[in-house]
């Protein structure tokens, strides 16, 4: 990745605000999305993710800043000017025609000839596994289904740019999880540029080859999943992301040299690979990270005690939230599934030395 | 208790019975003595005969009455038509705020007293020095029509998912090129349907005509003319004619929007099973 020469720049958002009535729904985005790349819009609702979609699609008018595809300004394009298609969070399709003429659609206008239609529209079909469907009525169809005719109809017109409009969420978990597969298996056959949006963060982690996790019209953070897991760059992102625990903390400097940080009036032990400035800051801890003993000596250095509040089961382990004194919120622990622990329980909560780290707060 | 509830059935039973006698018992008379084999209009009933209708169909005056009126009906029904199906898009994908006050002035002439439209259309008219013609009429009957179809066109472009228009545009449909593929084949029947009553509404249209037509006649002008001289059984058959003719009309206009509603519903159904 580093040695290769990058792609060429597909999608380049600059400076995009946008404001509904009195609402600012997106404040100065910039962002590149490279050829063939699987980027991902992460966010909660309402964070603007899907109104930069619509302006990336020209259904919405950006109130300041452009929109360039392969270079070209497009931002005042109207969208059926725009080589760019979209699959939307619910089915669209054309009721009144059946899944071939759905797909043909943008063919047709397009005025490819007929003899290619044909082809590309089962070619599309094919790719989205649907091929003995092309003269179901589309409201036959299972919603799994309908989202792929979806994507094929939008695939078919061979877009600079697909964008992706939350296209799972309406479905259940396991079709959800079937078209997961599906989606990457298509983006690795076709090559295409796909913007996609999502609330889930497990479907962008599990997705993406780069992520950008929004927050109230603002881009946080912009980097592959790893990145963004690992090393989240705000306090936003490592909640939302990887559903860590992020504590306020203090953090000082002794006169030996040795970094201090006190949460909740507990002094832990973090060896961070920078020495952050003294001061407040937050301190995330992921869940896997951390560990749970019985407790019978108590806090100390690098652990914290508390008392077991909720137990779930996860299958592959268990997820606690422990009540920790002096703390806000309750820490949430993710621990094999070796023993349960019941709720009600005095723990002592521990975690490596090089585990956590410190951002600004 | 179970003879309570009967009780109640058989007296809501009689009344039902007897509203539609009251209201259905003129129209099968008139249509009786359409068919009554001598001039007289009371009973007793002496026989069948078809000569009233052949009497009718002969007369030069009828003939040039339902002339007139089938063209003025198509007219209207097509102007309607074109106008309220702008209107009412118009009226549903516009985020003004003047578009209630559009539904509002658009909906005004089912309000107002025909006798009143039709004085004020007369006056305006004179006013204006426009000749009483066909077109005067037919601008008389489309005042009429116009609100009934725009309330039908108005319900049947609201349910539309107005994204499936964003769909089209984003595969590459113009605007025009997006209403033509998408929205109209959708709401098509529905249309189909009000354009069918609008051409009803002028068909039996009275009052309005009775003011701009001038020296021109149409089928209720025609009847009217009659039955101020005469009456006679042919009076019977022209109603007996207007009328079946109308009832097939509402039938399709009845059945085309059915058709609508049931395409919707099942597109409903589909959505639903997604959810």
């Amino acid at each position: 990745m580093s040695t290769a020469v990058a792609p060429p720049v597909a999608l380049r958002v600059e400076d995009v605000s946008h404001r509904y009535s009195d609402e600012l729904a997106l404040e100065h985005v910039s962002l590149a999305v490279h050829k063939g790349e699987f980027m991902t819009l992460l966010g909660p609702s309402g964070c603007g993710k899907t109104t930069l979609l619509r302006i990336v699609a020209g259904l919405v008018s950006p109130t300041a800043g452009s929109v360039h595809l392969h270079g070209d300004d497009v931002t005042r394009l109207p969208p059926h000017k725009r080589r760019v298609n979209m699959v939307f969070q619910r089915v669209t399709l054309f009721p009144h025609l059946d899944v071939f003429d759905n797909v043909a659609f943008g063919l047709r206008l397009a005025k490819v000839p007929k003899q290619e239609i044909s082809t590309r529209v089962r070619d599309a079909l094919a790719l989205v596994r649907l091929e003995g469907f092309a003269h179901r009525r589309s409201d036959e169809l299972s919603g799994g289904q309908a989202q792929r005719v979806a994507l094929a109809r939008a695939l078919v017109n061979r877009p600079e740019v697909l964008l992706l409009d939350e296209p799972l969420s309406a479905l259940d978990l396991r079709i959800r999880l079937e078209m997961e597969v599906e989606l990457r298996r298509v983006h690795r056959e076709t090559g295409a540029t796909l913007v996609y949006v999502t609330h889930d963060q497990h479907e962008a982690l599990a997705l993406s080859d780069r992520i950008a996790v929004f927050d109230h019209g603002r881009i946080e953070q912009v980097g592959t999943p790893a990145e963004v897991y690992r090393r989240p760059g705000t306090a936003f992102t490592a909640r939302f992301v990887g559903d860590a625990n992020v504590l306020a903390a203090e953090v000082s400097v002794d006169g030996s040299g040795q970094t201090r940080v006190v949460v909740g009036g507990v002094a832990l032990t973090i060896e961070p690979a920078q020495p952050p400035p003294a001061g407040p800051a937050w301190l995330v801890l992921r869940q896997e990270e951390l560990s749970l003993q019985a407790s019978d000596n108590g806090a100390g250095p690098g652990r914290l005690s508390g008392v077991v509040r909720d137990v779930g089961f996860r299958g592959s382990g268990y997820t606690y939230r422990i009540e920790v004194p002096g703390m806000p919120e309750p820490l949430k622990v993710e621990a094999p599934a070796a023993a349960a622990v019941a709720p009600g329980t005095a723990v002592a909560v521990s975690w490596l030395p090089q585990a956590g780290f410190l951002l600004p707060r | 208790m179970s003879r309570g509830d009967g009780g109640r059935g058989l007296l809501s039973g009689l009344t039902t019975a007897l509203v539609l006698v009251f209201l259905l018992g003129p129209l099968v008379v008139v249509a009786l003595f359409s068919l009554h084999s001598s001039a007289s209009l009371a009973l007793p009933f002496e026989g069948f005969s078809t000569k009233w209708y052949s009497e009718v169909f002969e007369s030069d005056d009828f003939r040039t009455a339902v002339e007139h009126s089938l063209v003025l009906a198509t007219a209207t029904a097509l102007l309607t038509t074109l106008f309220g199906t702008l209107a009412a898009y118009g009226v549903t994908r516009s985020s003004s705020r003047l578009g209630g006050a559009a539904v509002a002035l658009f909906f005004l002439p089912i309000t107002l007293p025909l006798l009143f439209i039709g004085i004020a259309l007369l006056v305006a008219l004179a006013r204006a020095g426009v000749q009483l013609s066909m077109t005067t009429i037919l601008i008389g009957h489309t005042i009429v029509a116009f609100p009934f179809f725009f309330l039908i066109a108005r319900v049947a472009l609201e349910r539309l998912d107005p994204m499936l228009e964003e769909a089209a545009a984003d595969l590459g449909a113009a605007p025009w090129r997006a209403f033509q593929r998408v929205t109209l084949p959708q709401v098509f029947p529905v249309l189909l349907g009000g354009g069918a009553l609008a051409f009803m509404v002028s068909l039996d249209e009275f009052i309005i005509t009775f003011f701009v037509s001038g020296s021109e006649t149409t089928l209720p002008l025609y009847i009217f003319a009659r039955l101020r001289t005469t009456i006679d059984p042919a009076i019977n058959v022209v109603s007996t004619l207007l009328m079946t003719f109308t009832f097939l009309l509402f039938v399709f206009a009845f059945l085309m929007g059915l058709r609508a509603e049931r395409r919707r519903a099942r597109r409903a159904a589909a959505l639903e099973a997604l959810g």
